[in-house]
């Protein structure tokens, strides 16, 4: 048996985040008693009509969410009691729509720091209607092998070791969440466990008292002690004691009473909870509530720490007279899983990974780039073409390489609103289409016949230099082979109209003094070309690609650059369209040649 | 609880609608001479001077001077504040008007489990503590306000006469209402008087306790709580109620001067039982402490600073119970943030430190502290199977 808290007990939580972490742990108890899980549903309006994954065993239990208590009940009809995590603003609200359902019999508030009033509140309108109101600042109620409400209990680990899953003899009520699970601990320890824990909350008027929850016990049979925690503060141990000394009960109890420790201490000192704090002429005192206990019968010993012995003494009494006997422990308990995670940090399971990465790693305080921390790199002196060196080729480059990168990038950043790529961009932009998609289009455009040249260019004459051709072989293999050489043309510069950009590129480099056999070979090829044609000229595409293959960037690499660099530009159109709050474009009738048949009449449908 | 200074209480009582003498509370001499040529009642009538701090026996301690003009007042203010009474220093002077009066009364609300009480004697000052059984109570159920007939009964209970019965009753009645529009835990006024100018009464003191936990919905309280323990807060102790505010769970701290056990424990319930074990065991604890509610480890090692930083200390106990969520090692991360800083900065010479724990990740947790012995600290580690408090009575026999 257990009071408040049972096989029957069915839940509605209020709240949102801290209620589903709650769920999560009442799962957790309802797999190790191999029952299914007690919670219905939620009310959280923000998220109502959606529902909350409970982790369940290995499985997932989707609980729905509604909008109101009466909502929970009309669909779930078994519900009979509320937990409360909603804020302490909100928390009285929440706590009278449950108390007014007619379906809820017990209502356990887990908000704390909710005002004086509100609970008392809530605690007078419980009380109307013969209903009862846990809390506020409850940690829950839990009752061995049938049911917990709330995060009582602590952790998995905890259940077990507590030997929750099986009932004993010794009822618990407490105000303290973590004193909560060291009771029921010992109680595993010392005796047989218990039946019911019942955090009543910590706040200076709790919705109930000692007194309601010990006549409960007493009308348990399964229940044969009883042990309460107080603190001074309030007289609710004044009335269990009165209770318990009014005549003979069935049932023992147990009590300490913290606070000693304030008859040495400055007054009004305020101490963890706030019912906590005594009152004048010494009422509340931990010295008053324990002599009024042990006059009233109770076992009171003299500290906590005997506490341990005191619940020995008594279980080894109901073992002598027959009351109780050893409990018989199941021969297998059920292993709550293991996430991936844990199992992985215990060394029990090996993952085969989804992706491998080789260049860069963010688990740590920040992003290591082929093993650099970005900030390092930063306060070293490094710069982007640096990055892009690790992160493309996985190499530190040198500062003259360095240098390199720079002067390309900036050579290449923008070439102006005609070209296809920047083009699209300002179409997209007009269009009133968002920066990522437009850049996009942009770079959409960038193949072989705008920029997209520089890959291929860098393949072929790295492969013209592999092979140790001669110009005339070279372009006699491109001709059979593969068609116009890439990174040779120009559609608007010719050799009387040379391109700048290149000329002060090749020069830089070759100024360096550095090995450049791609870079050597391609101004050869130009030679022989542009004799041909006067616009068969060395284009910019092609000298980056003989730049950075002459540097040793992989291939594969090369149209990066000139993605990464017109990205840049790109951006710029995008940003100056917006600016000036372009209008949309539309194509005028004579830019476009109609080479469509004349109008025609339409046949009839056959 | 949260306890209001006068000046604010009384604020809090004539926005009620109670009568309250003229005041002003100043931080400086000068503020108040200037405020002397602003009002015309601090020229016209004698004033009273207090240090307005939560202080104990003001009086005792010439904190209090009655009968002045404004010059004396300026001159009361100019000696208080700056004074230095124990821990404090006085920083703050509320001056009001002497109401001169003959009868003094009393009358108060309280909070009860059931509702509240209000209290009405017909003596006031010291006079109702020798004769309590003067003081006439009137109950009431949560959610309940008194009638007019209830509180002129009362009254009259208490022995007020004629009209007076009714302005009494007037007057509790505004007590009440301003307990209730304002959260108040406690109202009192020791003494009610009878201003002798109009008859009308007024409310010469007041003692207020506001419910801390009912501010949001009172954006007015524009004024500091304070300590209720007859001394204002520490900078330490109010830099980690500024933590406390900002954070998911709880750290407090309380300083207790003169003691060498310094407490850092988990949890409300047990930090106080670990108290009571050193108290027990003669121990000289030198604070209170408590961390709950799974706080953030930052937090905690703020805590852990200025638990170490505690003057005199020779044991520190890290006590708690077996957390339900409270994460322990992620807390335990924050505890040895906090040692190894205050080692680096030569505190924890000739400490020892005492651990016991249980919760999630308490394996974890309490490895995480042992190691610490190979940093060179005095530290003492015990899991759940050691009961709870036996780590004071190891920490305190090796005395």
């Amino acid at each position: 048996m257990s009071i408040l808290a049972n096989k029957d007990t069915r839940v509605v939580i209020q709240g949102g985040q801290a209620g589903v972490n709650a769920a999560r742990r009442m799962a957790e108890f309802s797999y190790l008693i191999k029952r299914p899980l007690n919670v219905e549903a939620f009310v959280y309006p923000p998220d109502a009509g959606k529902t909350n994954e409970i982790p369940y065993g290995s499985g997932l239990l989707a609980i729905p969410v509604y909008k109101s208590i009466a909502e929970a009940t009309k669909h779930h009809p078994a519900i009979n009691t509320s937990l409360v995590y909603i804020g302490a603003d909100r928390a009285m609200k929440g706590g009278l729509e449950a108390l007014d359902d007619s379906h809820i019999k017990v209502v356990s508030m887990i908000t704390e720091g909710v005002p004086e009033k509100d609970a008392k509140l809530l605690g007078t309108h419980a009380r109307k209607l013969g209903k009862v109101f846990n809390g506020p600042s409850s940690i829950g109620i839990i009752s061995a092998g049938a049911c917990r409400l709330g995060v009582i209990g602590g952790a998995f680990d905890n259940l077990v070791l507590s030997k929750l899953y099986r009932e004993g003899s010794f009822g618990v009520i407490t105000k303290s969440g973590g004193l909560s699970n060291e009771i029921i601990w010992i109680c595993s320890q010392f005796a047989d466990g218990i039946t019911t824990a019942i955090g009543i909350g910590g706040d200076a008027y709790p919705g109930t008292d000692y007194v309601s929850y010990l006549e409960m016990f007493e009308n348990d049979p399964q229940t044969k002690a009883v042990i309460i925690v107080g603190e001074m503060g309030g007289d609710l141990e004044e009335r269990a004691a009165e209770w318990y000394g009014a005549r003979k009960r069935r049932i023992k109890l147990i009590g300490v009473v913290s606070g000693f420790c304030q008859e040495s201490l400055p007054k009004g000192m305020k101490f963890g909870h706030a019912g906590a704090k005594e009152g004048m002429k010494g009422e509340g005192s931990a010295r008053s509530k324990s002599d009024a206990l042990k006059k009233a019968g109770a076992i009171v010993p003299a500290t906590f720490g005997a506490l341990g012995p005191a619940i020995k003494e008594t279980y080894q009494d109901l073992l002598k007279s027959g009351q109780v006997k050893e409990p018989v422990e199941p021969a297998v308990l059920p292993k709550l899983p293991k996430s991936i995670e844990e199992a992985m940090k215990a060394d029990e399971v090996m993952v085969a990974p989804l992706i491998r990465t080789t260049i860069s790693d963010d688990r740590g305080d920040e992003p290591c780039y082929d093993g650099y921390p970005a900030s390092e790199l930063i306060n070293k002196g490094y710069e982007i073409p640096h990055v892009i060196g690790l992160l493309w080729d996985k190499r530190l480059i040198s500062k003259q390489e360095a240098e390199i990168i720079k002067r390309i990038m900036m050579l290449s950043a923008d070439h102006g609103p005609c070209v296809s790529g920047a083009y699209a961009t300002i179409l997209a932009a007009c269009a009133g289409i968002g920066l990522s998609q437009a850049v996009a289009a942009g770079l959409i455009m960038i193949g072989p016949r705008f920029g997209g040249a520089v890959t291929d260019a860098g393949r072929y004459f790295k492969y013209a230099v592999d092979q140790k051709m001669t110009v005339d072989e070279f372009l006699a293999h491109m001709k059979k082979h593969v068609g116009p050489v890439p990174g040779i043309g120009h559609r608007v510069k010719s050799l009387r109209n040379p391109d700048k950009r290149v000329k002060e590129l090749v020069g830089y480099v070759k100024s360096l003094n550095i090995k450049t056999p791609c870079l050597d070979f391609a101004l050869e090829v130009e030679k022989v070309t542009a004799v041909k044609k006067d616009n068969l000229i060395l284009n910019v595409d092609g000298t980056m690609a003989a730049v950075l293959v002459d540097i040793g960037f992989p291939v594969d690499s090369l149209n990066g650059f000139f993605i990464l660099s017109r990205t840049i530009g790109l951006i710029g159109h995008w940003v100056d369209q917006k600016r000036q709050d372009s209008r949309l474009i539309r194509l005028f009738d004579y830019l476009v040649n109609y080479a469509a048949p004349k109008r025609r009449e339409v046949p009839p449908l056959k | 609880m949260a306890k209001v200074l006068e000046g604010p209480g009384m604020g809090l009582m004539k926005k009620w609608g109670i009568a309250v003498p003229n005041y002003v509370v100043v931080t400086s001499a000068d503020e108040l001479a200037k405020l002397g040529q602003a009002n015309d009642w601090m020229k016209q009538t004698k004033l009273v001077a207090k240090a307005h701090e939560a202080l104990g026996s003001r009086f005792k301690l010439g904190l209090v001077k009655v009968g002045l003009d404004l010059n004396g007042a300026v001159a009361a203010a100019k000696e208080m504040i700056g004074r230095h009474v124990g821990s404090i220093t006085v920083s703050q002077v509320i001056v009001s008007e002497m109401i001169p009066h003959k009868e003094e009364y009393y009358c108060a609300v309280k909070s009860t489990r059931e509702g509240s009480e209000v209290l009405v004697a017909n003596c006031g000052g010291i006079e109702v503590e020798s004769n309590w059984e003067r003081v006439k109570r009137l109950t009431l159920d949560v959610g309940q306000s008194p009638t007019a007939d209830s509180l002129e009964k009362l009254a009259k209970d208490a022995g007020f006469t004629g009209p007076l019965a009714k302005k009494m009753a007037d007057f509790a009645g505004k007590m009440f209402t301003c307990f209730d529009s304002e959260d108040a835990q406690y109202l009192e006024v020791n003494p009610v008087v009878t201003r002798e100018s109009d008859g009308e009464l007024v409310a010469l003191d007041a003692v207020t306790l506001l419910d801390g936990d009912a501010k949001f919905r009172h954006p007015d309280w524009n004024f500091q709580f304070a300590a209720e323990f007859g001394r204002a807060y520490s900078r330490e102790e109010m830099e980690v109620m500024a933590v406390d505010s900002k954070i998911k769970g709880s750290v407090k701290f309380i300083e207790i001067p003169g003691g060498d056990t310094a407490m850092l424990p988990a949890g409300g319930g047990a930090s106080v039982y670990y108290s009571d074990a050193v108290v027990a065991r003669g121990g000289k604890l030198a604070n209170y402490a408590e961390y709950s509610g799974d706080p953030p480890d930052w937090a905690v090692e703020v805590l852990t600073d200025k638990v170490c930083s505690l003057p005199g200390i020779k044991n520190i106990i890290v006590g708690g119970a077996i957390a339900n969520f409270t994460d322990v090692k992620k807390t335990f991360g924050g505890i040895i943030n906090g040692f190894r800083k205050a080692k680096s900065e030569g505190k924890l010479k000739n400490v020892k430190i005492w651990v016991r724990r249980g919760g999630p990740r308490e394996k974890e947790g309490l490895d995480a502290m042992r190691a610490l012995k190979d940093e060179g600290f005095d530290i003492h580690v015990y899991d759940r199977n050691t009961p709870l408090t036996d780590i004071v009575d190891k920490a305190l026999q090796t005395k």
